[in-house]
């Protein structure tokens, strides 16, 4: 054996090591390039770290040059050697984070120029750390190796524009600009103020594009072209997002349908490869068509108001059937911050009564008492220690307790109550008069409760209240009462 | 053994240095022991992962779920695993009450007007309703059935209905009707396993297990989740319609009498008293205890709540289900008589067990298949008495509800598993004496009523022939999807992590909250 492995150096090794990956990445590059879909999970995992992976040969790069120069001092020449060191750590570093920035990229739906620029450039400056290791070997103390000084430098340069590549990707085009000094700007000869996308167009529902034309998309497009999912870097889930285009650039050409790339695909006969909704999903209607084709043509606004756009398809729905739901999310941060106040007399009370008291929901701090299950055991000094909650409480069910008209000075603090029931209690008119203050109560239960047709005067004077319950009261459906009344009376 | 020879080697010395066999010869040592000492472990780890989900999958599943939303939280003390917690969003109902009409009531002779099917009855079925269909029993080419009773409408907003339900008529303008369910199974126990637990097949929890997992329940000394049966048979789905799943058993549906004891076993036996019966729990409860402290099964702590419950439940329960303290009139307007096993009977326990914060409660009434292969469904006989079994109850159960202002935050569900075809039954290519239909999951009706549904309303639309559906069609997913909904839940975020899925009743497929019946 002539070419034993043994005969390599540890230099060598080295140097063969870290050359491969930076070879085999821009085959990686070239055949699975970043297609602006979303990938395998563990992918994406991975990927994450590169934007903390990237920081550390970003710094040792920058200290080489300032190690060369500073070793080469009287004061530091101790520093010299260790510039080497750092050059191949470096190098290292750098071909980590390509692979797990070629991770992030592949995987995380990204696509377009700035992307692809930020991968090749980090492949470069990879290339470009090895390649100065390499020359580093032809300086020395005394002699600083010309090859080596530009290839340096080059590294450097390398290094600067494909962090500013990469930090657009991550924060937008303009981050460097965005909050920069007007007289800076002007002296730069860049224009005087960023346009604000958010303050020009904002799609609420009142526009005719929040109305019919987001509707449209969310029903036909988001799946693929949303959020999480983005075919082709085209996301469809506000207006904002729509003009932003695809990564091809923009799909919609204002005041154009005929030239609008998203026009187009949705008006090709469906058998064409490039129709869209594709994989012969539902086609958009023609009314839904024309809804586009007007929008479009009146200029893509998302400003413009539903109402000022004229010759509306017949076949469009009408508005009132757009008909989905929309989950409510909520912050559990700024829900813990509503419900600090209130929270340690709740948990209190809910010691003291339990599963009688809780929030109305995840994400809300008012509050549901539902006392019927302590039944006689509930009286009215229970009843008091409610106090400090009066405001927030908006159910309440005293049903079977042993409450009694000395109760309804605290009952009429709870002023945000939608609907309270005070079934089989001894709680008289006098109670019920006390309600007046209740100008949010929709429903009153007084279900086989002493009260009498007398109480009927102060409930019809209830704003928002649409249902009264008096079976099995004195009150009989003889009893005179006002039309009103008897729209809202259930016996 | 070659571990010796193996052995003898200097253990310094890399490996590539030794001899081909020798390395063999340690590897395979290695592997085997490898094998024995840590894969069997793994083994046994992973088996234990499946056996005893609760704890282990809650702890290991991160805050975001498969859905890359953030997971709502549901554990709770282990000692009180039904305690109530609060929705995701504010709720427009807080329990359900669910009438499944075991065997599937015929849409077309009940809430489905069909003039045309009327005008063409007894002529052949065009081939189009055939092909690529299956059936339970239909053979050949079976003949057009109109409807067997006469229609007439109905109420202020005005729907077809037949005269066979005149009680709950005077309710139409309460009910939410949807005329366009669908469901993809064609034989009973899959087809209610599908609507019961948003599965055809065994394994998965039912919608009252989800309910209670996710809202637990208000009332402690009472099940969360009750079932009551009726109509002289279990509905062919088996108790495994109100199973837990994988979700931990203590969410399971109990199933209770309305005569005798609610719950058997129950009662102390003879000469047992209440203490004695306190001191014998509190022994079995320390030797839990302590199995819990060794083993970790969250089972156990199942286990011990169940003790528990059902300890308080001697008392309150047999109070519940007892329908004699009812007035007179209530059961009389029920049509209800204690001591039966009646569909009324347990419409009165249904109102009572709401009243007193059961969060989710399932009444079984068998009996519906009217194939016409026997008197006691076909529809010209059977299916008219099931008709009068549950339409003054459902009624009565309706007014109850909304004299007490029930209605405002109860959910009614009434339906079957799928619906009837619009042909006569031929069973085995023959012309039968008794009038019956087949089975259709192509369309069937179902209503809902109360908890922020809109009343009076007619959602989704049949053919002339009512055999499927031309306009809004709700699979039974999105129909659970619409339940929990008026519950508080987004459907995706009512999870729960099995077998490396965050799974979900409404499964995998898209699901969609039928908003055009929410008020």
């Amino acid at each position: 054996m002539t070419l034993s492995v043994h005969n390599f150096s540890s230099r060598v090794w080295f140097g063969l090591l870290t050359l491969a990956p930076i070879l085999i990445l821009p085959v990686l590059v070239l055949f699975a390039p970043p297609d602006g879909n979303e990938r395998a999970q563990l992918l994406q995992f991975f990927g994450r770290f590169h934007i903390l992976a990237i920081h550390l040969p970003i710094a040792l790069l920058a200290m080489v040059p300032v190690l060369e120069l500073a070793g080469r001092s009287r004061r530091f020449p101790y520093l010299l050697p260790s510039a080497g060191f750092l050059l191949g750590a470096a190098t290292c570093g750098a071909i980590v984070a390509a692979v797990l920035g070629w991770c992030l990229a592949r995987s995380g739906g990204y696509s377009g120029p700035l992307v692809t620029q930020h991968m090749w450039g980090g492949l470069a400056v990879a290339f470009a750390a090895w390649l100065c290791w390499v020359f580093r070997a032809r300086s020395s103390e005394s002699h600083l190796d010309p090859v080596y000084a530009i290839a340096l430098l080059a590294t450097v340069g390398l290094v600067s524009f494909t962090g500013y590549r990469g930090g657009q990707v991550s924060h937008g085009e303009n981050h460097l600009t965005e909050h920069m000094p007007a007289h800076l700007r002007t002296l730069l000869g860049l224009p005087a103020s960023e346009i604000s996308e958010t303050v020009s167009s904002n799609g609420g529902p009142a526009t005719f594009y929040g109305a019919r034309i987001q509707p449209v998309f969310t029903g036909h497009c988001i799946g693929c072209h949303g959020r999480a999912k983005h075919r082709a870097n085209l996301r469809l889930y506000s207006y904002n997002a729509v003009m932003r285009g695809s990564k091809h650039g923009p799909v919609i050409k204002a005041g154009d349908p005929q030239s609008s790339k998203l026009f187009h695909r949705v008006t090709l006969p469906p058998t064409d490869d490039d129709f869209m909704p594709a994989q012969n999903k539902p086609p958009l209607s023609s009314g839904e068509v024309k809804l586009i084709e007007l929008w479009i043509s009146a200029g893509a606004s998302g400003t413009q108001l539903t109402d000022s756009v004229k010759d509306l398809p017949s076949d469009a729905a009408p508005l009132t059937a757009v008909a989905e739901v929309n989950f409510e999310q909520f912050d559990p941060v700024a829900i813990a911050k509503q419900r600090a106040g209130l929270a340690p007399i709740v948990a209190q009370l809910q010691q003291r009564f339990p599963g009688a008291l809780d929030y109305e929901s995840r994400g809300s701090a008012d509050l549901v008492i539902n006392a019927c299950l302590l039944g006689s055991k509930f009286g009215d000094n229970d009843l008091v220690a409610l106090t400090p909650l009066s405001e927030h409480i908006v159910v309440a069910d005293f049903s079977g307790t042993a409450i009694t008209n000395s109760s309804s000075s605290v009952l009429s603090a709870m002023k945000r109550l939608r609907s309270l029931r005070l079934m089989h209690t001894k709680i008289t008119d006098a109670t019920v008069q006390a309600l007046a203050p209740l100008s949010q109560l929709e429903s009153l239960n007084l279900f086989d409760t002493p009260v009498t047709p007398a109480a009927l005067t102060v409930i019809g004077q209830l704003p928002k209240l649409h249902h009264l319950y008096v079976h099995e009261t004195k009150i009989s459906p003889d009893a005179p009462m006002s039309e009103a009344m008897k729209e809202k009376i259930i016996f | 053994m070659t571990n010796s020879k193996a052995n003898r080697q200097n253990p310094r010395e890399p490996a590539s240095e030794l001899l081909p066999e020798e390395m063999y010869a340690r590897l395979q040592a290695q592997t085997r022991r490898h094998f024995l000492r840590s894969f069997t472990a793994g083994l046994g780890t992973m088996f234990l992962g499946t056996l005893v989900p609760p704890l282990v999958s809650s702890s290991m599943a991160g805050e975001v779920d498969t859905n890359g939303m953030r997971r709502l939280d549901f554990t709770r003390d282990p000692k009180s695993p039904l305690a109530a917690l609060p929705p995701q969003f504010a709720p427009r109902a807080k329990r359900v009450i669910y009438l499944h009409m075991a065997g599937a009531p015929s849409q077309l002779e009940l809430f489905e007007h069909k003039p045309e099917l009327t005008k063409l009855d007894g002529q052949d079925c065009p081939m189009s309703f055939l092909t690529g269909k299956r059936f339970a029993f239909i053979n050949g080419v079976p003949k057009l059935l109109g409807s067997q009773y006469p229609f007439h409408r109905t109420g202020q907003s005005g729907p077809w209905i037949s005269d066979r339900l005149p009680h709950l008529e005077k309710h139409i303008d309460d009910l939410c009707l949807i005329k366009s369910m669908r469901t993809d199974q064609f034989n009973h126990a899959p087809a209610q396993l599908l609507v019961q637990t948003g599965d055809a097949r065994l394994g998965h929890p039912s919608l009252g297990s989800w309910v209670l997992y996710g809202l637990g329940t208000e009332n402690q000394n009472l099940p969360g989740f009750i079932v009551l049966l009726s109509g002289g048979n279990s509905p062919d789905g088996g108790k495994q319609l109100w199973g837990p799943g994988f979700l931990p058993s203590v969410y399971q549906g109990v199933q209770c009498r309305s005569h005798g004891e609610p719950v058997l076993y129950l009662d102390n036996p003879a000469k047992v008293s209440r203490s004695l019966r306190r001191s014998m729990l509190d022994a079995i409860d320390e030797i839990n205890q302590e199995s819990y402290a060794e083993f970790g099964n969250p089972e156990t702590v199942t286990r011990i709540a169940q003790y528990e419950m059902s300890f308080r439940m001697q008392m309150e329960a047999t109070d519940a289900m007892d329908i004699r303290k009812e007035p007179d009139a209530v059961r009389a307007a029920y049509g209800s008589k204690p001591g039966e096993s009646s569909f009324a009977n347990n419409c009165l326990v249904a109102r009572r067990l709401a009243e007193r914060g059961v969060r989710y409660i399932q009444l079984y009434h068998w009996g519906w298949d009217s194939h016409g292969a026997d008197a006691k469904e076909a529809l010209n006989i059977g299916f008219a008495d099931r008709c009068r079994e549950v339409d003054q109850p459902m009624a009565a159960l309706l007014a109850d509800l909304k004299a007490r202002g029930m209605m405002e935050d109860t959910l009614v569900v009434w339906g079957g598993e799928f619906g009837r075809t619009s042909m006569r039954e031929n069973r085995g290519g023959q012309a039968m004496t008794l009038i019956g239909r087949d089975h259709n999951p192509g369309a069937f009706t179902i209503w809902m009523a109360g908890g922020g549904v809109k009343p009076g309303i007619t959602f989704g639309q049949t053919d002339e022939m009512g055999y499927e559906i031309v306009k809004d069609p709700v699979e039974v997913r999105d129909l659970h999807a619409t339940i929990l909904y008026i519950l508080g839940f987004d459907h995706h975020k009512l999870n729960y992590s099995y077998q490396g899925l965050d799974q979900k009743v409404t499964g995998v497929k898209p699901s969609r909250v039928v908003a055009d019946v929410l008020a």
